[in-house]
């Protein structure tokens, strides 16, 4: 099975001088664990915040959510896959970088996300599927 | 397992029959599916017509039932079941019925959602068809129940998704806003009558241990 037909094709943005605090907000009203950070300008690229980072980096060492600002703790640049890679591949790389989600690019276009979530659910209904054609 | 003590030919013709009902709704899911990708109103008419034949293949399931098929203590989760499947060919209707009704298109994000909705749906039916043949050989259907959790999952994330872009939608007029509504209400319940359908083959499995 290819990336591109168990990606998330939903993907939230946020400026990278938001606060962590409208991050937070923004993760909680959209049931997500990681938001797409923007770049700053064309010399930039495109960055990813997660929950980890929140919680590791700000509410962990005590930092004001309100001041601390989400360019500061983002990850850059991002882990991205063509779309046609097979989930396999995408497996494997998680496994090498030690990450739970990927972007799926098409060329330079980010076209999605998968998650451990997304690939452990794949799985389980090729599992379920096997042996039966349909 | 079924197979192995309820060899008697009008249990194997109730069991011929519930597959002939599930495949039936698959068939159903993906017409629907098809004529909202096209956006084809003549196209849905396959719903109802399919739906038809659904309820017909319900009755002579019932019928065989009361007949004598089965032991008096499986009956009931049976003929429930049957019942939670024709649910699902109802909704599957009431979709449909309102599609018809639907304006000339939809804005293109809420379309793709919908028609994703519908896939889903479809490849729901396929799994409930597996899970039932699971009954009679020795698959685990623990494992097929969780698959069609898992997609009735994904339709639960694409309906929030959905309803948060509705509510954001201006409404025009009162009929234009109620028949959107309840289109997106039936699309979105089909899959949670297939996760009940699947419940009740797990009762079903337990029962007969």
């Amino acid at each position: 099975m290819k990336v591109d037909e168990i990606m998330t094709k939903k993907l939230e943005t946020i400026e990278a001088d938001a606060s962590i605090y409208d991050a937070i907000e923004r993760m909680i009203d959209k049931r997500i664990r990681s938001l797409l950070v923007k770049p700053r300008d064309e010399h930039d690229v495109y960055g990813v915040i997660t929950v980890r980072d929140i919680v590791f980096k700000v509410l962990g060492k005590n930092l004001n959510l309100n001041t601390t600002k989400v360019g500061e703790i983002t990850s850059k640049p991002l882990v991205c896959i063509d779309k046609g890679m097979d989930v396999e591949y995408a497996v494997n790389l998680m496994t090498k970088f030690n990450i739970t989600r990927l972007f799926i690019c098409d060329g330079k276009e980010i076209r999605g996300i998968i998650s451990l979530l997304d690939v452990m659910s794949c799985e389980l209904i090729k599992r379920a599927r096997e042996g039966h054609g349909a | 397992m079924l197979k192995n003590v309820f060899g008697g030919s009008t249990e194997q013709k109730v069991i011929d029959d519930i597959r002939k009902h599930i495949y039936t709704l698959s068939s159903a899911a993906d017409c629907f599916r098809k004529g909202l990708e096209e956006w084809d109103k003549d196209h849905m008419y396959c719903v109802s017509d399919l739906e038809r034949e659904g309820d017909s293949i319900r009755r002579e399931i019932i019928s065989t039932i009361y007949e004598g098929a089965f032991l008096p203590f499986l009956r009931t989760n049976i003929c429930r079941y049957v019942e939670i499947v024709d649910e699902a060919f109802d909704v599957l209707k009431d979709a449909a019925f309102e599609f018809n009704y639907l304006g000339p298109g939809l804005e293109e994000e809420i379309r793709e959602d919908c028609i994703r909705i519908a896939g889903i749906n479809k490849e729901m039916c396929e799994m409930l068809a597996i899970a039932f043949d699971t009954l009679f050989n020795k698959g685990d259907l623990r494992e097929k129940t969780l698959a069609i959790r898992i997609y009735e999952k994904k339709v639960d994330d694409i309906k929030f998704e959905l309803i948060s872009k509705l509510r954001k939608k201006e409404v025009k007029d009162f009929w234009e806003g109620r028949i959107l509504s309840d289109f997106i209400a039936y699309l979105t319940h089909i899959s949670d009558v297939i996760e009940d359908a699947s419940d009740y083959l797990h009762i079903m499995n337990l029962s007969m241990r």
